[in-house]
């Protein structure tokens, strides 16, 4: 192929629209080399950010053909492996105001990123005479996160943040929460998970789109599980995100099965069950998709226990962290 | 080809339809599948919220008693399938002895041994054979594709295929002599992991895939995923309320679009199980349903 087609959508402030440019193509180009060729030899008009061009401080992350992705650490000849040799398509990053072009305003993402309380308050043990240092091996428990270079190509496709930010934030915050969480020297973890508790902990839909796209390879879904796992043991276990992810363990170490029918009423409770869920029971009735007898044997037994559950439950009560 | 089956609870429960649907599917197609004696809940991607050594714990069991088969183990639900790929993943990088030290204890071991695989890709990597097997050509149904979240995601534990433009789905549809259609929410969330902490969100997800396929003039939705099935069809109706009365759309579990076009019956398929009747489509785009 001689030729890169791209379709770059462009605002001004107020008119958006989509536009075309083609370059020569050249084996083994960024990105980011393709929108600094259009910039310097086809339209000074366009705008976009990028800086270090090494990927460490997270500018120029765009999407392409709905994908986030930093822009100066992706060739263009893998893109083409996926998509074929039609044109790229690049938006700014999802999840965010735009400004001009490709460029996304952070101060609202930077004010949202103070609610995870970041920095860290150290243990009285420390001072500055003594210093504030620790093990390897703990300092290895947060490494991944403080990897974080604030390029939010995690937010851009959260399926959670796209559907409302106003009770969930972006996946990054908490990734910033749990660094601070999961710090040996820190004299209180739990304030930042309990203001994340505050803004969403427990709606994240597990779609799995931050851990795909964080360039550095951190994991906010990873992080989100683990101060949900922080808050449980530390007794915030009242709501049906908790109550939910306990009837699974519950069941787990029980019969070793799934029981759906008591998940409903252990989750949101009975009275709710028995009204705000009728509709959706009737129907699963009406289809056949559970018996009635079955359903009643279920919420006044149980499901069989798999074969050598003495032997499931050993390994699981092994495991369990004492309560 | 054996294989050590995992069916995880769902299919066992809401989605039996799935279960009659790929016994039959892998029988048609030669596959023998095992059911693992005392498979247990893979954590369905909530257990490690309140106990992660538990979720572990539980699927390194899972794995080693495929492994006493000397099989290799399949799946046909997506969220099994990445919890037992996650943790066959976190044993083999460091996790497997303390793994082993609480399995010892009744008498099993995780050697890693048996790999993790999903139905969806055996069907794939096998379309261009069983097409010739194809009885009924699906040839006036449009098909919109939804992946689920957990087929593709995250691709350093999934892998089969490009998460950015997986194609193994339409391969199959075409292999079928359907047309697949594509939508914007072909890979997004169908919102049933959190729909009840976030349930306003996930029936507008719910709501969002299925307009989408309505206005693209989709026959039906397809998933590999039990879970979005359930999300997408069990949950429609509540969705659809919530905005406002758009069009019903069936949705098909994968292997029920590869027995229809084989041949299996209706009943075989539990298609009178679901909430959005795809009998009417399908009957519309070959004749008889069986």
């Amino acid at each position: 192929m001689d030729t890169l087609t791209f379709l770059i959508d462009r605002f001004d402030g107020t008119d958006s629209w989509r536009q075309r440019y083609e370059i020569p193509y050249k084996p083994g180009m960024t990105v980011l080399a393709c929108l600094i060729h259009i910039k310097e030899r086809l339209d000074p008009t366009l705008n976009f950010t990028a800086s270090c061009r090494s990927a460490i401080c997270g500018a120029c992350a765009v999407r392409v053909n709905g994908h986030a992705l930093l822009a100066c650490d992706t060739m263009v000849d893998n893109l083409l492996r996926i998509w074929g040799e039609g044109a790229l398509g690049v938006s700014p990053l999802g999840n965010a105001r735009v400004v001009s072009d490709l460029v996304v305003a952070w101060e609202e993402k930077v004010e949202r990123l103070r609610l995870a309380r970041p920095g860290l308050d150290a243990k009285p043990e420390f001072s500055a005479q003594k210093g504030c240092r620790q093990a390897p091996a703990d300092m290895q428990a947060i490494a991944r996160q403080w990897d974080c270079i604030l390029c939010g190509s995690c937010a851009s496709e959260c399926n959670k943040l796209t559907d409302s930010e106003k009770d969930f934030l972006e996946p990054f915050i908490f990734t910033h929460a749990a660094r601070y969480a999961g710090d040996s020297r820190s004299a209180v973890p739990m304030r930042h998970v309990e203001a994340m508790l505050e803004h969403g902990l427990w709606k994240c839909v597990h779609c799995m789109e931050c851990v795909t796209k964080c360039p550095k390879h951190i994991r906010p879904g990873e992080d989100i599980a683990a101060m949900r796992h922080m808050a449980v043991e530390a007794g915030h276990t009242d709501g049906p995100g908790p109550r939910h992810a306990e009837a699974f363990r519950t069941d787990l170490g029980a019969t070793g099965r799934l029981n759906e029918v008591k998940l409903v009423p252990r989750t949101e409770g009975l009275v709710s069950a028995a009204t705000k869920h009728l509709p959706f029971t009737l129907r699963m009735f009406a289809k056949g998709k559970l018996g009635v007898v079955e359903a009643a044997r279920l919420f006044m037994a149980d499901n069989p226990p798999v074969e050598n559950i003495d032997g499931l439950r050993k390994v699981l009560a092994a495991e369990r962290s004492p309560s | 080809m054996k294989y050590a089956f995992f069916p995880g609870c769902v299919l066992h429960a809401a989605a039996k339809e799935a279960l009659s649907s790929t016994l039959a599917v892998a029988e048609k197609l030669g596959m023998e599948l095992v059911e693992i004696p005392g498979w247990s809940c893979c954590g369905a991607s909530h257990v490690q919220d309140v106990d992660p050594e538990a979720a572990l714990v539980a699927n390194a069991r899972n794995l080693a008693l495929a492994e006493n088969m000397g099989l290799p183990v399949v799946t046909a639900c997506s969220t099994c399938a990445l919890m037992l790929r996650q943790a066959r993943a976190t044993l083999l990088a460091g996790a497997m002895g303390r793994a082993n030290a609480r399995l010892a204890e009744i008498g099993l071991r995780f050697t890693g041994a048996s790999e993790v695989v999903h139905f969806l890709w055996l069907l794939a990597d096998a379309s261009e054979q069983w097409t010739r097997k194809v009885e009924r050509p699906l040839d006036h149904l449009r098909v919109a594709p939804f992946y689920g979240c957990h087929t593709v995601r995250p691709p350093e534990i999934m892998g089969y295929e490009s998460h950015l433009n997986p194609q193994s789905l339409e391969r199959i549809i075409r292999a079928c002599g359907a047309t697949p259609v594509a939508i914007p929410e072909r890979l997004r969330c169908c919102g049933f992991h959190a729909v009840f902490p976030a349930e306003h969100t996930a029936m507008r997800m719910t709501a969002s895939a299925v307009t989408s396929a309505a206005r693209a003039g989709a026959d039906c939705l397809l998933t590999p995923c039990p879970l979005c099935h359930m999300q997408l069809d069990m949950y429609q109706p509540d969705a659809l309320s919530a905005a406002c009365g758009e069009t019903p759309v069936p949705v098909l579990h994968l292997v029920q679009l590869v027995g229809q076009a084989l041949g299996l019956t209706a009943k075989t398929m539990g298609l009178g199980r679901h909430i959005v009747d795809a009998r009417p489509v399908l009957k519309a785009a070959a004749g008889s349903c069986g």
